[in-house]
């Protein structure tokens, strides 16, 4: 089982729709793959046409043992899972500090579903945090969806810095450019100039595109409705790039 | 009530099923489902898709024997094989492309459903038992937010055969998808149990006559001469068309019951009827005699491969290939034989003498009771068993050993037939000492036999230039049936003592005076 994490500090970067579309993908594909939205916004969720309840809340989960396949809905597409969110998340950090593997909680919680998945994808909400702190921890990989600005490279290198610091498991880290804009020079600056041949960054860059900002009204992934747009044809070469063997 | 199984294997691999039958006064259709449902559900199938079902069974039905059933699907997408096995595990599924049926189960792609078979068929062709089309629309039912809670499946069979509703919940929709249930089982359309289709059985086994001792004799006769007349029809087309080797055994098996019978009644038959019909009911031994000894010898080439020392299996291929030749040849003769007008003269003239014996008047038959002839028939046949084993003591030549094996199948037939009147207990015990006998000479003259034939194989096979290797292999197997033979002469006296000893002789006469 791998396990992939959206991760930016910042929101509104494109982390919840990277995560929707290339569970989609992984699952498209024939892996067992479950998408857990830790955002108590539960936008995920939201785009799966799930309702963003979890019985007994993320309290139940962490610190009353509930186990985690009692909380799993199934969407509509064969082979992807989803764990919705629930607005009592935003305690989530309180409710980890209580529990005796403060850090590594998340990780233990996912690592029961081992048998079940081949691809856990986690959705996170924007911020530094414990929730952060265990997401690191139990990730194999850290997808960063950057938007290209004079202050990508400085967040990356934050990140960078933040996963080395953090100990234990370390996971891989690849950014991607996310929402470019050809026609912004600064967009085209900040690409040229950081993604030559920096190891964390990936090839592939996602351009701003209308057709994914519809994914709000269809609710579904852009490959289910849009299979032979260009936004489709950007996530199949990212997860291509990035997903782990 | 209409009948209402639903077939479980088309809704293989999904999660909880529940079905609903067509209820009798309002029809299962979509607008009825959905007039059923409030507004805080939707459904919505797609166009109808035809799936083929056709129902798999050894012709003995050893899979629906041991609890299992089979089924081949195929709809435009592809087909597949499902394997139900007994009880609540779940089936197995494989992947099938040109299937055609009948087939040997070493003929299907390796996998699970090929290893969970073998064992049941064995040398037994799977066959279709039963077919039919079922139309399927897929759909889903849906919440307010256009979720899919469940996936839906509307299974119609023929246009005036009940329709099926098989509901899917996916996971974390159960409790949605049961108030959704509920609504439809308030509007008409309960949950039903799915029952497996029951395969129709048609046995081929000697099925037991019931009758009394004072019944005339005649009765028990044709009784029986019925059942085997009809094993020999139902195996007639599997015999034709070669799909397993176990057609024309059974075939051959009833003919010989039919034969012994002629024999073991002719005190009760009027005057003409043996003589009339042995010679034609021998001819038709005859004709099948020689693929079945081939037969004999395909099926049991493992088995002399693993007799081998110093040759291999792979000495055994020029044998393997002249067995097949030999065989495609007699196949040809039996075939000609079984499709010419003597043999539907036979089969037919026959019958009509069933039919003639069977309906009043009895004609010039003797008015002997089944308890007179069973008395006389086993009785006789015990004696000659008893005096033909007397006879042989070590320096007996073969023949006497053969035919006394004759006499043990005599008796054999004999308490098959008039079990219906007989002690069990006693039967079962004289049964079981005699089996013992028949076993000894049965291994005796069958190693005498095929030593004889193998050492005509290896004759033409000398005469084709077959390899040295070939020839030699030949020898090692003569060499282990001789072993074998002079280990079955070793143990006759102590079978037939065992067989003659006084307490079968009480069994006997506990057999012919009856309960
Ligand atoms: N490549 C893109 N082109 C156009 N709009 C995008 C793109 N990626 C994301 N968006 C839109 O930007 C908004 C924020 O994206 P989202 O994935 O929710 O970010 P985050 O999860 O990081 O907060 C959403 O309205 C989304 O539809
Ligand atoms: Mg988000």
């Amino acid at each position: 089982m791998k396990v992939l994490a959206m991760y930016n500090i910042k929101g509104g970067v494109g982390k919840t729709t990277t995560a929707v579309n290339l569970a989609y993908l992984a699952a498209r594909e024939g892996q067992r793959t479950l998408l857990w939205d830790l955002d108590p916004q539960a936008a995920a969720t939201f785009l799966f046409r799930v309702r963003p309840r979890v019985k007994g809340g993320s309290r139940a989960l962490l610190t009353r043992g509930r186990p985690l396949a009692a909380a799993l809905k199934e969407t509509d597409f064969e082979g992807l899972d989803l764990l919705p969110a629930d607005f009592s998340y935003r305690n989530m950090d309180l409710e980890l500090d209580d529990t005796k593997k403060r850090t590594r909680k998340l990780g233990q919680l996912i690592s029961t579903l081992s048998g079940d998945y081949d691809m856990v994808f986690l959705d996170c909400p924007p911020s530094i945090s414990l929730v952060s702190e265990n997401v690191m921890r139990a990730s194999d990989l850290l997808v960063v969806p950057l938007i290209p600005a004079t202050l990508s490279l400085r967040t990356l290198d934050q990140l960078t810095g933040f996963v080395a610091d953090a100990g234990g498991n370390q996971p891989q880290v690849k950014a991607f450019f996310s929402m470019a804009d050809r026609r912004k020079r600064l967009h085209r600056q900040v690409i040229a100039t950081l993604s030559a041949d920096h190891p964390h960054v990936a090839r592939t860059i996602v351009p701003a595109l209308s057709i994914i900002e519809q994914m709000a009204e269809r609710r579904a992934p852009v490959p289910a409705f849009a299979p032979r747009s260009r936004a489709a044809i950007c996530y199949e070469q990212l997860w291509a790039e990035i997903r782990p063997t | 009530m209409r009948r209402s199984s639903f077939p479980p294997y088309l809704v293989v691999g999904q999660g909880q099923l529940l079905g609903f039958p067509e209820a009798d006064e309002s029809p299962l259709t979509v607008e009825a489902l959905a007039a059923a449902l409030t507004d805080d559900f939707a459904i919505e199938f797609g166009p109808p898709s035809v799936v083929h079902g056709a129902d798999l069974d050894t012709f003995d039905r050893r899979l629906g024997a041991a609890g299992f059933s089979l089924h081949h699907l195929s709809d435009p997408a592809g087909q597949q094989l499902v394997l139900i096995p007994p009880g609540a595990h779940a089936p197995l599924t494989m992947p099938v492309t040109n299937a055609h049926w009948p087939a040997l189960v070493t003929a299907l792609p390796a996998g699970a459903v090929r290893d969970e078979l073998a064992p049941l068929v064995t040398i037994r062709a799977l066959m279709v038992l039963d077919e039919r089309d079922h139309r399927i629309r897929h759909g889903e039912l849906r919440n307010e937010d256009q979720k899919i809670l469940a996936r839906l499946q509307l299974i119609e069979q023929a246009a005036d055969a009940p329709a099926w509703l098989s509901v899917n919940p996916l996971r974390g929709y159960g409790g949605d998808t049961r108030r959704a249930v509920r609504l439809l089982t308030a509007a008409g359309f309960p949950p039903i149990r799915p029952v497996q289709v029951a395969l129709t059985r048609n046995d081929t086994g000697v099925r037991q006559v019931r009758i009394e001792r004072s019944a005339p004799a005649i009765t028990l006769l044709v009784a029986a001469w019925s059942e085997h007349l009809a094993v020999m029809r139902a195996n007639l087309p599997g015999v034709l068309d070669d799909v397993d080797t176990e057609f024309l055994h059974d075939f051959r098996v009833a003919l010989r019951r039919t034969r012994s019978i002629l024999k073991l009644g002719r005190a009760a038959l009027p005057k003409d009827v043996s003589d009339r019909w042995e010679p034609d009911l021998k001819w038709l031994g005859d004709l099948t005699t020689p693929v079945r000894d081939l037969d004999v010898y395909e099926l049991g080439l493992p088995e002399m491969a693993g007799w081998l020392k110093a040759a291999g299996p792979a000495d055994l291929q020029t044998f393997a290939v002249q067995l097949r030749r030999h065989r495609s040849a007699a196949r040809r003769t039996l075939v000609r034989g079984l499709r010419s007008a003597r043999f539907r003269n036979v089969l037919s003239g026959w019958a009509d003498v069933l039919a003639d014996l069977a309906g009043p008047p009895p004609g010039q038959a003797s008015g002997l009771t089944v308890g007179e002839l069973a008395n006389r028939s086993i009785g006789r046949a015990y004696r000659r068993v008893v005096r033909g084993g007397a006879d042989i003591d070590q320096g007996t030549p073969a023949e006497a050993l053969h035919s006394l094996r004759k006499r043990c199948k005599e008796l054999r037939y004999a308490l098959e037939l008039f079990a219906p009147i007989s002690d069990r207990a006693a039967r079962k015990r004289v049964v079981a000492d005699l089996k013992d006998l028949q076993d000894v000479l049965g291994r005796f003259q069958d190693a005498d036999v095929q030593k004889q034939t193998l050492y005509r194989f290896a004759e033409q096979m000398r005469e084709a230039h077959a390899p040295t290797k070939a020839l030699l292999a030949m020898g090692e197997l003569v060499s282990h049936l001789d072993a074998d033979q002079q280990r079955a002469r070793g143990e006759f006296d102590r079978a037939f003592a065992r067989f003659s000893r006084p307490a079968g002789r009480t069994r006997i006469r506990l057999l012919r005076v009856g309960r």
